[in-house]
């Protein structure tokens, strides 16, 4: 472990802003939309208006005589000239393995049937609006609840039903239920978690060129996932892989909604490569708000059992998920999950997690930021609380005595995961000290209350072995390449993408660490798939740094030794005498200096070099570690609720981290900062809401879908424990989906503190006025 | 989320707004702030033949003081009717309100008649129009007229204004001896409150003798509350208001919708009465 033993001013754990940050603030980010226009045809795509029906008659005659339109395309066509997209992680019971393009059944509002090009957005809007497009209604089956209903209508009758599948991890049920019915209390809740919108600042987009003499198809894409969407698309459109290239500029955020290829995009390529031209669609808010993926939607019955000194004897959740009109490519991932991580940092005598996912007449579900694990902290630190109130004993008190002890590590839970590392009531007892000093006091009409959460979460996915146990199709290691070129500048390649987190920065630090060198001299090139190495996984479930991190650690080390080979054959004396300084390379005893791009171009020049020595100055790397490395955390919330208006603000916020080894704490910061506001959005704010009738989304613009303000989130107050990761070169975890898992409970069971009386029915979010409010009033505190 | 398309006017005068938007081929929508416009235009919600933008023609921004009015242009600011020292002295139920408006940015566009001709329902300066009986200056090419605030607003972004009708300006009496305050519940700040309620009240030796209340959010249009009000009369501030609330619960029937249940405003309405009631008896705006 280089990094950790390394004296001295290393850039790893340097706290430094990111390399972009003076480019972005000075607002010269280039986006999809900012790439030069010429020639560049755009595309409007036509969407179903309703929730569920079957399309009678598509007439798109009106569109295309109008002499306004160079394409359009219907289902029919697109149907022809495509093949459905493969999913990567599936369900048992799952019967659809691929997402077809545009079908004659729709399934949700917002749903793509097809595509009109012309030569602006605005035109192409027009000829949109003049296909005829006649559907045969379906009742639609809106929420989880209707889709189980015994007399539900089926989306998919063929099927025989709207379960999706299932799975369950950990011990059967009814081992479970006999401990339940051998424990001195048991407690049992129905929680909830809306529909979120992952609300990246960049909507999706693309732009697609496909040239007809060399049959090559260019594809600049707002993503997180290059290869997996060149996969996609290659697929998608009965291409090789080898006529794809998918290029990312300047990403403005995903937050999970940029994971996979979406209908709506591949019928844009589809259309570039029918014309032999550019085509570019932009989505906008509301089909942001509507059309794009969104997170979380699950419902979940649990069970703690304890017995009569509070130790937590059983846990056994059912979760019912709603993954919307089909499963999308990571279909029930996120519930999956959600089922696996339900421990979280405790020890139970047994538990384990079911999962049903079930088909709704609603946007498919799909990666949102947290994964599945927000749901799981949600839902074991709420029913702590509940645990704690029943029996009367002090939640925190109750949850140090079930804690995982740091020489118990590494530790596996009921549901099988090995936490590799860490001290988790360290982080907890310090998050409880915290909070001594931020309790205010209730006014008449003010309640006041705090709370305190832990949290365990799977960050670095992989390894390859466990997806492939799991049947995941993704590319589970991460790999690096440093290239030191010809004037010895050096450029880093990785599978992993930018998205605005700060990755190329911190993986910048890693490599000049490593070979000794400015960080001038480094730059890092990602998300071009001519370029990067493979990795359709890329940067999603907190692997970017982790993984990628880990790889250019040992490419690094590699080219060190390789230059200072290079340059004591320059300068003839023995390699252990080099030495480099800044960029020069030095020999001890005869004082002679070579500079470290002489070096590179003789290296280049296949100079100086043993028989056996490899010319190319570059080095690869695959890191495939041994296991999942495991973040972990504590929350904490102080709380003020309004009981005259059930309105909650949160007063102050503070966690307590452990990431392993950090290489750069001021985008740590930012992460997990960022992550905690998005969280309380969650435990607050938004809600992707349907109409329970007709299936039309209602929060469609940003005046219906609430998400918070500067003025909504308090000065967060982070500090850092550091526990390197065994299993990670680098001793690296994974920290940019680490604030917004614990915010929910935290804010939930704050409230729970304030206003006792109300706390049984704080189970589900958010936890808006209206809600609070409804539960004041059902208590008779409301004014 | 590109609108249809459109012609764009750009007239320099009174006079010429009035003739295009008499025009009878063509649909006219007048542009004022474009804070409210512009989004529907690009959501394909509003369709006009023909956008008028007003914000070239002189003269439609004034801010008149005289003894029992205060008369403002309808395409004055709100970023600069809210720091006007002079309306802060004659009106400053207004100044107050408005800073309740969307953010600083917004506010730097939005006009007074782009709010008004907007007709949200859960709006904070139609609240203050119906609540001081303020008086809607019309005019069409041929002839102009004025309208009571009370009748103006009909139901959601739906007025009394006829399409060839601009409006020019508002008055608001000064009602002689009240005071007046705005409270609202919204969910973030800047945001289109849940309930907002323009409160005021004429008071002697601390009882009050007259009172006007309007609410936001709590109906398809801003509401006066003639029982809560008539339930206020002979009411000190400081004292049991319950009467004056359930006369409120009673005359009201909000809606439900993604935001909040009707049951919910109906709470908030309660809340708002007895924090506006609370500050007047604090001293309070004028
Ligand atoms: C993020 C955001 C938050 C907001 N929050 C609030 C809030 O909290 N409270 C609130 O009240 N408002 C809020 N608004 C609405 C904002 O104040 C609107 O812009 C305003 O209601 C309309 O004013 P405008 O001058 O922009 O009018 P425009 O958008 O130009 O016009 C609105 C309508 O009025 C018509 N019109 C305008 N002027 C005249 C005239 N003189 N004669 C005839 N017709 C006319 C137009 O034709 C159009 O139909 C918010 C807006 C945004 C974008």
């Amino acid at each position: 472990m280089t990094i950790a033993t390394r004296n001295g001013d290393t850039l790893v754990g340097k706290r430094m802003p990111r390399l972009h940050d003076d480019r972005m603030l000075r607002g010269h980010g280039r986006y999809v939309d900012d790439i030069d226009e010429t020639g560049v045809l755009h595309a409007a795509i036509i969407r179903s208006p309703a929730a569920h029906g079957t399309i009678t008659r598509f007439d798109a005659s009106a569109a295309r005589e109008s002499g306004e339109a160079v394409l359009v395309l219907g289902p029919d066509e697109i149907g022809r000239l495509t093949d459905p997209l493969p999913t990567t992680w599936r369900i048992p019971g799952q019967h659809l393995a691929a997402v077809e393009l545009a079908i004659r059944t729709v399934r949700y509002v917002g749903q793509p049937l097809g595509v009109v090009v012309a030569r602006n957005r605005a035109v192409a809007e027009d000829l949109a609006e003049l296909v005829e497009i006649d559907i045969d209604p379906l009742p639609a089956v809106v929420g989880i609840e209707a889709a189980l209903a015994p007399d539900a209508p089926l989306l998919y009758p063929e099927h025989g039903g709207n379960v999706a599948g299932g799975i369950h991890f950990g011990p059967p049920v009814e081992e479970l239920d006999a401990l339940f019915a051998g424990a001195a209390h048991v407690v049992e809740r129905e929680f909830a978690v809306q529909r979120i919108n992952p609300s990246p600042m960049e909507p999706r987009g693309v732009l697609a060129e496909w040239i007809p003499s060399t049959e090559q198809l260019t594809v600049w894409a707002s993503t997180q996932v290059p290869h997996l969407v060149r996969q996609e698309v290659a697929v998608g459109l009965r291409l090789r892989v080898d006529q794809v290239r998918v290029v990312t500029p300047d990403v403005g955020g995903a937050f999970g909604g940029k994971t996979t290829l979406y209908a709506d995009e591949a019928m844009t390529c589809l259309a570039a490569k029918v014309l032999g031209r550019r085509v570019k669609w932009i989505e906008d808010r509301t089909e942001n708000l509507t059309a794009s993926y969104q997170g979380r939607g699950q419902q979940a019955r649990c069970r703690l059992g304890l017995d009569a000194d509070g130790r937590f004897t059983a846990l056994h959740v059912h979760i019912h998920g709603d993954v919307g009109a089909f499963l999308s490519t990571a279909g029930s991932g996120p519930f999956q999950v959600a089922a696996l991580t339900i421990e979280g940092p405790y020890r139970f005598g047994a538990a384990g997690a079911t999962v049903t996912a079930v088909f709704t007449n609603a946007v498919p579900t799909g990666a949102y930021r947290g994964y599945g694990m927000q749901e799981s902290a949600w839902i074991r630190e709420r029913i702590i609380d509940e645990a704690a109130r029943e029996l009367g004993r002090d939640a925190n008190e109750l949850r140090l005595l079930n804690t995982i002890q740091p020489e118990q590590m590494p530790y596996t839970t009921g549901t099988m995961l090995t936490y590799d590392s860490g001290d988790y009531p360290a982080v907890l007892r310090r998050a409880v000290e915290m909070g001594e000093t931020r309790r205010r006091p209730s006014t008449d009409r003010i309640r006041r209350g705090i709370a305190v959460t832990g949290n365990v979460e799977i960050t670095g996915f992989a390894p390859s072995a466990l997806l492939e146990m799991f049947q995941i199709h993704w590319s589970g290691y991460e790999t690096g390449t440093i290239r030191v070129n010809e004037d010895g500048t050096v450029t880093v390649f990785s599978g992993v993408t930018p998205m605005g987190q700060g990755i190329e920065t911190a993986l910048a630090q890693i490599v000049a660490d490593e070979l000794g060198v400015p960080l001038e001299m480094i730059s890092v090139q990602l998300g071009d798939t001519a370029t990067a190495p493979y990795s359709n996984f890329s940067s999603q479930a907190s692997r970017s740094l982790p993984l990628a991190g880990a790889a250019l650690i040992t490419a690094g080390a590699t080219m060190r030794e390789r230059m200072l080979g290079l340059a004591a054959r320059a300068l003839g004396v023995g390699v252990e005498e080099v030495k480099l300084d800044g960029t020069v390379f030095r020999a001890g005893t005869t004082g002679a200096e070579v500079t470290w791009r002489d070096v590179a171009h003789r290296g280049w020049m296949g100079w100086g070099r043993g028989e056996t020595d490899k010319i190319l100055l570059e080095e690869t790397v695959s890191f495939d570690p041994p296991g999942i490395t495991y973040a972990y955390s504590a929350h904490g919330a102080a709380v003020a609720v309004d009981l005259d208006t059930g309105k909650v603000t949160v007063e102050d916020y503070w966690t307590v981290n452990d990431s392993g080894v950090l290489v750069n704490p001021l985008i740590a910061d930012g992460q997990i900062i960022g992550a905690i506001a998005q969280g309380l959005g969650t435990a607050l704010l938004e809600e992707a809401a349907f109409d329970p009738e007709t299936g039309q989304p209602l929060a469609t613009s940003y005046l219906d879908y609430v998400l918070p303000l500067s003025e909504d989130v308090p000065d967060i107050v982070i500090e850092h424990h550091v526990t390197p990761s065994p299993i990670i070169t680098g001793g690296f975890k994974g920290v940019g989906e680490s604030g917004i898992q614990p915010p929910a409970a935290t804010v939930g069971n704050a409230i729970a503190n304030a206003v006792p009386e109300i706390a049984a029915g704080l189970t589900a979010t958010p936890l808006s006025p209206s809600r609070i409010w409804t539960l004041l009033e059902q208590a008779g505190l409301e004014g | 989320m590109k609108p249809p398309a459109f012609d764009y006017q750009e007239p320099r005068t009174l006079d010429e707004i009035v003739e295009l938007l008499a025009r009878t081929d063509q649909d006219a929508t007048v542009l004022a702030g474009g804070q409210s416009l512009v989004p529907l235009l690009n959501l394909r919600l509003a369709r006009p033949d023909v956008v008028v933008d007003i914000n070239r023609v002189p003269g439609l921004d004034g801010v008149e003081v005289a003894d029992d009015a205060v008369v403002l242009g309808a395409m004055a600011r709100l970023a600069t009717l809210e720091r006007d020292p002079v309306l802060a002295d004659a009106l400053p139920i207004v100044p107050e309100a408005i800073r309740l408006v969307a953010h600083p940015q917004i506010r730097n566009r939005t006009t007074l008649g782009g709010s008004l001709c907007h007709a949200d329902p859960a709006a904070e300066l139609p609240a203050v129009a119906v609540a001081l009986d303020a008086r809607l200056h019309l005019r069409a090419r041929d002839g102009g007229r004025t309208e009571e605030a009370a009748g103006f607003f009909q139901s959601v972004f739906t007025t009394s204004r006829r399409p060839e009708e601009l409006l020019t300006a508002v008055e608001f009496p000064r009602h002689q001896g009240f005071r007046f305050c705005f409270e609202e519940v919204s969910r973030r700040h800047g945001d289109f409150p849940f309930v907002g309620l323009c409160f005021g009240v004429r008071l002697e030796d601390g009882v009050v003798t007259a009172a006007r209340l309007a609410g936001a959010g709590i109906a398809e249009r801003p509401l006066r509350l003639p029982a809560a009000e008539a339930a206020l009369v002979g009411h000190r501030l400081s004292g049991d208001l319950a009467e004056v609330l359930d006369a409120a619960s009673a005359e009201v029937d909000p809606p439900s919708d993604i935001h909040g249940t009707a049951s919910f405003r109906r709470g908030l309405l309660r809340a708002v009465i007895r924090r506006a009631a609370a500050r007047l008896d604090q001293g309070g705006s004028r």
